[in-house]
């Protein structure tokens, strides 16, 4: 009960931060003085509720879990990372960060639910342009790694702390974690991940590196033929 | 010049907006901070607490350690509840809670600083 309830205060806290903001951006439109800027100011509002949004959707998706909404199927790895890409990609360039995509097998399709994958993916994208420096580039990669399709995000930012990589190494999150403590932190994306990938049987995981942290996931592999191979 | 510390690169913007026009230098974080303070003492400075590395607390404690920058005027920008907190012992004059600050709360801070002196 004490944990979720905990639970409960850490969405809470995480979510309130992207409120605060678009609160300060709405002061911001107003004191905006060119049609530049205003436009500016209304495409980061948008930018912020957006994410605010995928966010509290994620966390529905988790108390729905069980309900038999999110059927596994076969899912194309390379179509989802490139979904993710695609929308993610303007943000990193407006952080001042780069978000590269590299393949290194055959394209596969994976036992997932597509919809779930890409919150999984997203999430972890998302936590990597958070914690890396400006004009720092991220990578999202995708390899087979023991009978089973790796994704793997690289960020530059502070090493994980060594509590929530050994909680990671035991296989997921059981609940909402904040990383370095820090109100506006991804902890929660990292949990909806987690969550995701337990839900889909894959595996996920933390490299600490000196220079940051490589977030995965392990997919199973599909016996069905890849339409792409 | 006024340092803006937030790790939230949209935040900072806001704040750097209230201020306009005085000049401002923004950090996302302590140590790139206290690296341009020991360069050039900023006459205000507006810092968030919960900072990526080093927090807001440890750059308070830094700033408070040194006999040239104990009296920097500081305002705390922070979602978290300070209000059973005295924290005019690190130089800080004011708290502002992002939750409901406004511009204007922005703006006062400056102009209390500048009164005070």
């Amino acid at each position: 009960m004490e944990s979720e309830v905990n639970s409960i205060l850490f969405a809470a806290h995480e979510l309130k931060a992207p409120l605060s903001l678009m609160r300060q951006l709405a002061f911001s439109l107003e004191m905006a003085a060119t049609p530049q800027e205003q436009a500016k100011i209304r495409a980061q509002i948008v930018g912020v509720s957006d994410r605010a949004l995928k966010q509290v959707d994620d966390l529905t998706k988790i108390a729905r879990l069980e309900d038999g909404l999110f059927e596994l199927a076969p899912v194309s790895v390379r179509a989802v990372c490139d979904d993710v890409t695609s929308e993610l990609q303007h943000l990193f360039r407006f952080n001042n960060r780069e978000l590269k995509i590299k393949y290194s097998n055959k394209s596969r399709l994976v036992i997932a639910n597509r919809e779930l994958l890409f919150s999984v993916i997203y999430n972890f994208c998302l936590n990597a342009m958070h914690y890396s420096g400006t004009e720092t580039r991220s990578e999202l990669s995708v390899q087979d790694h023991n009978g089973a399709v790796q994704v793997k995000i690289r960020d530059f930012g502070p090493a994980l702390p060594i509590d929530v990589w050994r909680e990671l190494k035991r296989g997921w999150l059981k609940k909402p974690t904040s990383i370095a403590m820090r109100p506006g932190s991804s902890g929660l994306g990292l949990y909806i991940a987690s969550k995701f990938s337990r839900f889909m049987h894959a595996e996920v995981g933390a490299i600490r590196h000196r220079d940051g942290t490589s977030f995965f996931v392990n997919l199973p592999i599909s016996t069905q033929t890849s339409l792409f191979s | 010049m006024i340092f803006v510390i937030d790790d939230d690169q949209l935040m900072s913007e806001c704040i750097t907006r209230y201020l306009a026009p005085r000049q401002t230098a923004v950090f996302s974080n302590a140590i790139e901070a206290m690296a341009a303070i020991n360069e050039q003492t900023p006459e205000l400075i507006f810092l968030d607490i919960m900072l990526d590395g080093p927090n807001g607390f440890t750059l308070l404690h830094e700033l408070a350690s040194y006999q040239d920058t104990a009296k920097i005027p500081i305002v705390i920008v922070s979602s978290l509840d300070f209000s059973d907190h005295e924290l005019s012992i690190y130089g800080v004059v004011k708290v502002l809670n992002k939750d409901h600050m406004t511009p204007a709360d922005i703006k006062n801070s400056l102009e209390f600083i500048q009164n005070a002196k």
